[in-house]
């Protein structure tokens, strides 16, 4: 196994993402105007906002699905734009909104293809790439039914399945787009909790779009709030749960509880 | 759609001056000059005595048949959009006409007698009959717009193989039928016009009785449904109404291919926003276009002393137009058709018995009685029949090969079970290609019709490319590019069919793709593309897996979509244009192979890239050996027999689907 963890001591080499002046519209409308957003290496970061604040499309850009109209994006210190496709997929691992439909294919051939971008087209799959397959695999809990077609898993086992094919992968950098959007609360809480696990245990670098505030609350070191194309809030989760804060995001009067156990933070609207 | 239309009017095309409506009294003023020039034209050496009736029962029906004709392709088209929720939907694409023609087609030559009495009938059951595999197959994915056009266009062709083999087996007097087939507006009469009229005003009526249903119908079924609409019903009876007044018109004067498709998308382009101004001005402008077509093609013939097929020039005007609307269809991107998944039990003992397979059926295809009645034990008659049979059956097994690859890419990259080479519209264009050459040299030799043809699909490649890239590319849209390319090197085709003369005949030989001319050399040709090329889609199964799980996960994965859907859909056209030259434009072996190694349980991408071309040169060994045998001394072309399956195949693969 090569190592995954963090070099103990030695200072993270630079940002994970810096990204200046980015400007885009869509249809005349300004969709997204970032002058500046640094994200950490390392760090479980969250987007989170409002239907339509753009939150989507910044993920996009991020994953390098399309690209911004102007503005620079640095990955790794280089830009984002020039990386060769394979070369990119093998640092930075994406999962889209809703994951298409596997044509038949079991959980072993789909975690399977996680491994392109090390083999690519012609390359012969090699112990390493088993033996990556059987590590997402077994961290992801998704042996039981690795010979399974991932159409007929549940929605919860599916979304596991994804993920497993995003840790094959073995990018150090996961951005996943709204991953818990079509679970139930405790299919999404054990899926978000898998995900921070695994960035602990791997020291992987997490950018996730969240819907609920207080999941993303949870498990982020930091939040990155977006309304109308804007950053309106950014920096760990204790500062953002402020119902000013809040209200600032949203649009509407919220209010904060203290879990009675835990003393976190819970937004609730007032 | 325009923005200045005022939501509160109802039918605002016709309470404002509209800039657009002024266009269209302007162009139905142009075509009257027009007709009137050409008329006088045509009357000025006539008798006086013989011009007064040419003018009364010639010339006048045929403008008023026109302008009818017209009106109901036109509300046809606006109906069937509206229902559909299809900007491409029209009798042309949705494979209405082309089932009419085949069912008026199979009365003439079997039940000549029901064609004297019920044509109308006739036709109404044909397109019906079309129009109902288009929609069974375009269910499975919700009426997805892209999925529907691609469908139709399937069974257009299949329809158009089945009315070939009729031609061919009719003779000479069914080759005059076809001709007719291609949409020639002159008129005996006008008895056609009053029965048409009686339809469209029927029509019209219904429409507007339906006009509120099928507002709601415009959102979504369960919407609609909310509403209290009864969807089916409602479906129902306006497809009903579009399909009879498309298939009259079929009936009276052939395939007039799409004027629906123009009308009714000029008519929301020009502002009419509800469905009562649409199904108002859909028809005003189906008339209005189908009469200007004429009236040209009446004064080119005037001046020229031709004969044009009118049907066939609005599908060549109507052809950019699908160009220009198909990228900006919304695609829904339903479920892939799922095809039962299994695995065969052992998947290499199974390639291996199809590889064994070949090389026997070959040997035994080899050395066959003429007739399939028994094995040739002489030896001197084997080697007598060998030099004969050999080059066909390596030309018509490479050409199966390379099919089911070619349908296997696209397949795959479509996740649309019903692509098939065909649907490219290569072989469409080899067709237009060896069409132009015979128009300028009708006794052209084998040679030159090669060419003709390879540069045909290469052009027809390039005219894909071009279009695909200014679309985005992406698998998709390159399909999309092949459908368009398909219908418009089709209405080529049918115009230079429709003129008649040994260039119909030829032509029509082709079509059907006989493989009795084939020689050593061109088997040995294709068996060498074959392996050339074999190797290059069998390295691709990778990126098949890949770009099945859509472009942001390809993407994700490093592998650029755009990229490696044009390189394999380039070889999905070079191997079809390969194909073509030895076994004609319609098999469908490119349908079926991949499909049967599907059903079969080969699952995977590399397994079912190794068994389809195996299934592909099976069945082509046999289906050749059918053909030359079954109806011994006569020989029957190899492409259409085969195409003769695929038709059935497509019914089957729905009833399969439907569990």
């Amino acid at each position: 196994m090569s190592p995954r963890k963090k070099p103990a001591g030695s200072p993270p080499p630079a940002d994970l993402f810096a990204i200046e002046a980015l400007h885009h519209r869509v249809d005349g409308r300004v969709v997204l105007d970032v002058p500046q957003l640094r994200l950490r290496t390392g760090d479980v970061t969250g987007l989170i906002g409002p239907n339509g604040s753009g939150k989507s499309t910044m993920v996009r850009f991020i994953a390098r699905q399309a690209l911004p109209d102007t503005g620079r994006i640095l990955f790794d210190g280089c830009k984002i734009a020039e990386f060769k496709g394979r070369d990119l997929a093998r640092r930075l691992a994406y999962l889209p909104q809703t994951p298409p439909t596997t044509d038949g294919m079991t959980t072993r051939e789909l975690v399977g293809l996680g491994r392109y971008p090390w083999h690519g087209a012609l390359g012969r799959p090699g112990p390493a790439d088993r033996a990556a397959i059987d590590r997402a695999i077994a961290l992801t809990e998704t042996g039981d039914f690795a010979n399974r077609p991932v159409d007929h898993l549940s929605g919860g086992e599916r979304q596991r399945v994804w993920l497993a094919m995003l840790i094959a992968q073995e990018a150090r950098c996961l951005v996943l787009d709204e991953p818990t959007s079509a679970l139930d609360v405790a299919h999404q809480a054990a899926m978000l909790h898998l995900v921070r696990r695994l960035s602990h245990e791997l020291g992987l670098s997490v950018i996730i779009v969240l819907h609920d505030i207080n999941m993303a609350a949870r498990i982020c070191d930091r939040l990155v709030a977006l309304r109308g194309g804007r950053i309106v809030a950014d920096g760990p989760a204790d500062a953002i749960m402020q119902s000013e804060t809040l209200q600032a995001i949203y649009g509407i009067p919220m209010g904060i509880l203290r879990q009675p156990e835990t003393g976190a933070p819970i937004g609730y609207v007032a | 759609m325009s923005r200045s239309v005022a939501p509160t009017s109802r039918i605002a095309l016709f309470r404002r001056a509209n800039p657009a409506l002024l266009c269209w009294a302007g162009l139905f003023a142009v075509a009257l000059a027009v007709f009137a020039t050409a008329s006088v034209l045509r009357l000025g050496d006539l008798s006086p005595r013989f011009s007064e009736s040419f003018l009364a029962y010639g010339l006048l029906p045929r403008g008023a048949f026109a302008l009818l004709a017209g009106a109901a392709l036109g509300l046809s088209g606006a109906l069937l959009q509206r229902v559909l929720r299809n900007p491409a939907a029209d009798a042309s694409t949705l494979g209405i006409g082309s089932g009419a023609q085949l069912a008026l087609g199979a009365a003439t030559l079997f039940f000549p007698a029901l064609l004297a009495e019920g044509r109308f009938l006739v036709a109404f059951l044909g397109g019906s009959g079309a129009l109902l595999v288009v929609l069974a197959l375009a269910r499975l994915r919700e009426y997805d717009p892209v999925t529907t056009v691609l469908c139709g266009l399937v069974v257009s062709l299949v329809c158009g193989a089945l009315s070939a083999t009729l031609i061919l087996y009719g003779g000479d007097y069914m080759l005059s039928l076809h001709l007719w087939g291609g949409g020639t507006i002159s008129q005996s009469g006008w008895r056609d016009s009053s029965l048409l009229f009686g339809a469209l005003i029927a029509a019209i009526l219904a429409a507007l009785l339906l006009s509120r249903p099928l507002t709601l119908l415009g959102l979504s079924d369960e919407s609609a449904r909310g509403l209290g609409a009864g969807v089916g019903l409602v479906r129902l009876s306006v497809i009903a109404i579009a399909t009879g007044l498309a298939a009259t018109v079929t009936a009276a004067v052939g395939i007039i291919g799409f004027i629906g498709l123009m009308a009714a998308n000029l008519a929301r382009l020009s502002g009419a926003r509800t469905v009562n101004a649409q199904l108002l001005a859909a028809p005003l402008m189906g008339a209005v276009l189908l009469f200007a077509t004429d009236a040209a093609v009446l004064l080119f013939e005037t001046l020229t002393t031709t004969s044009l097929a009118t049907g066939a020039v609005t599908a060549l005007l109507g052809g950019p137009l699908l160009l220009w609307l198909l990228p900006r269809l919304a695609h829904r991107a339903g479920p892939a058709l799922s095809v039962p998944v299994r695995d065969i039990a052992h998947r290499r003992l199974a390639l291996a018995l199809l590889l064994a397979a070949i090389p026997a059926a070959f040997v035994l295809s080899l050395v066959l009685k003429p007739a399939m009645d028994g094995i040739l034990l002489d030896l001197a008659a084997i080697e007598a029949l060998s030099p004969l049979r050999w080059p066909r059956l390596l030309a018509g097994a490479s050409a199966g090969a390379m099919l089911a690859l070619a349908g296997t890419l696209l397949q795959r990259l479509t996740g649309n079970p019903v692509a098939s080479p065909e649907v490219l519209g290569i072989s469409s264009g080899a067709g237009l290609g060896l069409a132009v050459l015979l128009l300028f040299a009708p006794f052209a030799g084998t040679g030159p019709a090669f060419a003709a043809t390879f540069a045909g699909s290469l052009l027809s490649l390039a005219a894909i490319l071009v279009f695909a890239r200014a679309a985005g590319l992406g698998p998709e849209r390159l399909l999309l590019g092949g459908i368009a390319v398909a219908s418009l090197a089709g209405a080529g085709v049918t115009l230079v069919m429709a003129r008649g003369g040994p260039e119909a005949s030829r032509l029509l030989d082709w079509m059907s793709g006989s493989t009795a001319r084939v020689g050593p050399g061109l088997a040995l040709a294709e068996a060498a593309i074959l392996l050339v090329l074999l190797p290059l889609a069998l390295l691709a199964h990778r990126w098949l897996s890949l770009l099945a799980l859509g472009t942001p996960t390809a993407r994700g994965l490093g592998l650029s979509p755009e990229r490696a859907g044009s390189a394999l859909i380039t070889l999905a056209a070079v191997l079809t244009a390969a194909a073509t030259l030895a076994v004609g434009p319609l098999s469908f072996v490119g349908l079926m192979a991949p499909h049967l190694a599907r059903v079969a349980g080969f699952r995977r991408p590399a397994d079912q890239l190794l068994a389809a071309p195996l299934i592909g040169a099976l069945l082509m060994i046999v289906t050749d050996t059918a053909a030359r045998s079954l109806a011994f001394p006569y020989q029957l072309p190899t492409g259409l027999f085969a195409a003769l399956l695929g038709g059935p195949y497509l019914v089957v693969m729905i009833s399969r689907q439907r569990r």
